[in-house]
């Protein structure tokens, strides 16, 4: 059911990004920073769904709590003629890499697991 | 159970909306990007530095503008300059005029020479002087000189029996010099029964005319002084 959720919600936003007006091309820039911050906010979810620590509050706050920040440093960093953009990419990118390594593990293992069962299963049968 | 579902539920719809919400900002970004491109970019630059030519444009011409007024300025100032001169130069020839007619330069031209001899018999008078001086200047003699004593004003007078011109005692003989128109000068002087020449050649005394091509007249030695007249104004 919340696969189903996900696969509309995606292609309904598809369908609004595509049709809205475009967006100032000086504001882009904040614009791919809260999506780097919302990804991450994601993959994280993903993660803790998999450890079954899944809370949508956090998941919710940090979505949107995130995405402001980094646009506020963005805009800070600018004011300030420091490229602070760059070390919220640095961060949200490495946290990124880290929940994509413990999703990719948690399925190898359950992958090998249900390997290992089944060879487990098949010894069984033969004998 | 229906708490869960209810649970699963609104959890499904806040997770479709956060979906909606990345993905739409996600497309909406790759669009940006797409249409906007490099192309853009270099776009923008193009037209900052189009309006900074045209700037710069504006602010050349602005400087030639000023470079030609301040040409034109210089030229008027120039030709201000060459009249002023001009003015200078006429009132310096004003000045020279008046000034040689008044006696105090030297002064050269054609003319004649009268030289007036004392005899015995005849000898010669201020009054016979101031006769001709006024005779000269009747024939309209620019400058007169008596024995190189300038004759500006008629100042010949008798001091204790010697002729004295413009402060200046002289002796016989008397040498009239007179700048002027020379045939003039000499016609007037000699006409028959009035002329100075004919009346007192007739009464024996030693005169004689040269006319000459190259007067020299020397300046008035004397002072000339408005000192009691003023010039009127109205």
């Amino acid at each position: 059911m919340i696969l189903i959720a996900i696969v509309i919600g995606c292609i309904l936003g598809a369908v609004i990004g595509i049709y809205t007006p475009m967006v100032p091309y000086t504001y882009s820039g904040y614009l791919a920073i809260a999506i780097i911050a919302a990804l991450d906010s994601v993959f994280g979810g993903i993660s803790a769904t998999l450890k079954k620590q899944f809370d949508l509050k956090i998941f919710v706050s940090g979505f949107f709590g995130n995405a402001i920040l980094s646009i506020l440093l963005t805009y800070l960093g600018q004011k300030l003629n420091v490229d602070i953009y760059l070390a919220a990419i640095v961060v949200f990118v490495g946290r990124m890499f880290n929940n994509l390594a413990i999703i990719r593990r948690y399925y190898i293992e359950k992958w090998t697991n249900n390997k290992k069962n089944k060879e487990q299963q098949n010894l069984n049968k033969n004998d | 159970m229906e708490k869960e579902k209810k649970n699963k539920i609104i959890m499904a719809v806040i997770i479709s909306l956060v979906c909606i919400i990345l993905f739409a900002i996600m497309f909406m970004q790759f669009k940006t990007i797409e249409e906007t491109d490099i192309t853009a970019i270099e776009n923008m630059r193009e037209s900052e530095l189009r309006t900074a030519i045209s700037e710069w444009k504006g602010k050349y011409e602005d400087t030639q503008k000023q470079l030609e007024a301040n040409y034109k300025s210089i030229q008027d100032y120039k030709e201000k300059i060459e009249k002023n001169e001009e003015t200078s130069e006429l009132i310096d020839k004003d000045l020279e005029e008046s000034n040689m007619l008044l006696g105090k330069t030297d002064v050269t031209g054609e003319g004649v020479i009268i030289t007036l001899t004392s005899t015995e018999e005849h000898p010669v008078t201020y009054y016979h002087l101031i006769e001709l001086v006024n005779e000269l200047r009747y024939a309209g003699a620019e400058a007169i000189s008596i024995n190189d004593a300038r004759v500006v004003m008629t100042e010949i007078v008798d001091v204790q029996g010697r002729i004295s011109v413009s402060g200046q005692r002289l002796a016989s003989p008397y040498v009239v010099k007179a700048i002027g128109n020379q045939t003039y000068l000499s016609s007037t002087l000699s006409l028959k029964d009035s002329g100075f020449m004919d009346r007192h050649q007739a009464s024996g005394m030693n005169v004689k005319l040269e006319t000459s091509k190259n007067i020299k007249i020397l300046k008035y030695n004397g002072e000339l002084k408005a000192k009691y007249m003023k010039e009127v104004k109205e």
